[in-house]
């Protein structure tokens, strides 16, 4: 399995990896992104299995990036990692076709409980 | 309390414009940084609430809130307390010679994730603005501070939510907005 992780944020990126590793799901190719236009290349580029994302990125915001994907015919499983977890922001999140939101500051316990189920 | 010129048209609700204490205690600032050092920086890296006297060579990383409260999470601390948490967020993957780079991103990711959480415990909708690192925006009205002192590996560090009268300019879009990390340390 491929999982694309996308935040502008290089140690959280790396924070990120270490915590699925930590969390188990340590046998995955990571691909990394530096902010949403980057991942919405390397979702066209890569075909990964699961985008992990920051929301409040440069360039293109993880939203943003979503929507793009979505409206160009990608369904690839979308969740976000970021540290606006509001009820409003999760309904967002949603609305636009996330799975999930992880809200940092995260433990290996939250990755386990959003990505059950999401990553075989 | 004083209003800044304006600020009737700008608030949203019937009332006026509310100040940071009456919306956020120092006590949840402090429980919003703590759980962000076990997370981000480790599990045994506690925030002991001792004030200390801050160095002189100071550093600072924040992001802006702006919405029903409009104001800046600042975090401050030493310049080498600031290198010390960079080594700590890496861990292993720390070079031996830390740059600019690597501060501002490590310093500026922990205030994003602490002025996240302040801004998810204040009134929405907000908008958090990319997190910048360099010298402390100021305070610009002592009333609007909430100001948090602690002490990590026995080093201090404060956390200010501190308000903008006048508001802070709007977020710009991330279209326009260069990633603000190499702002200057």
């Amino acid at each position: 399995m491929k999982i694309l992780v996308a935040d502008d944020s290089r140690v959280m990126r790396q924070i990120v990896i270490r915590t699925l590793r930590q969390a188990g799901y340590d046998d995955h190719d990571i691909v990394e992104a530096e902010d949403g236009r980057d991942a919405y290349d390397k979702v066209q580029a890569e075909s990964p299995d699961l985008v992990l994302s920051d929301w409040n990125m440069p360039n293109m915001s993880g939203l943003e990036c979503l929507q793009a994907l979505r409206s160009a015919g990608s369904g690839v499983p979308f969740g976000f990692v970021t540290s606006e977890g509001s009820p409003e922001m999760r309904e967002k999140a949603a609305g636009a076709g996330a799975l999930f939101l992880i809200a940092k500051p995260f433990t290996e316990e939250t990755f386990r409980d959003a990505l059950d189920g999401v990553i075989a | 309390m004083t209003l800044a010129p304006g600020a009737t048209e700008r608030r949203a609700g019937a009332g006026p414009r509310p100040l940071i204490p009456a919306l956020i205690d120092a006590a949840t600032v402090e429980a919003i940084a703590g759980e962000a050092w076990i997370a981000l920086v480790g599990e045994d890296e506690l925030l002991v609430p001792v004030p200390g006297e801050l160095p002189a060579d100071t550093l600072s990383a924040w992001v802006d809130v702006v919405g029903p409260w409009t104001g800046s999470v600042v975090l401050t601390t030493g310049r080498q307390t600031a290198a010390d948490l960079t080594r700590a967020l890496l861990g292993r993957t720390a070079p031996e010679l830390l740059d600019h780079e690597d501060v501002a991103d490590a310093y500026g990711e922990i205030a994003n994730v602490v002025g996240g959480n302040v801004k998810a415990a204040l009134p929405g909708p907000s908008q958090l603005s990319l997190p910048a690192v360099g010298v402390a925006p100021a305070v610009r009205n002592p009333d609007d501070v909430c100001r948090v002192e602690v002490l990590w590996r026995g080093q201090p560090l404060v956390v200010s939510v501190q308000g903008a009268l006048p508001p802070l300019p709007h977020p710009l879009s991330p279209h326009e907005n260069p990633h603000p990390n190499g702002a200057s340390l």
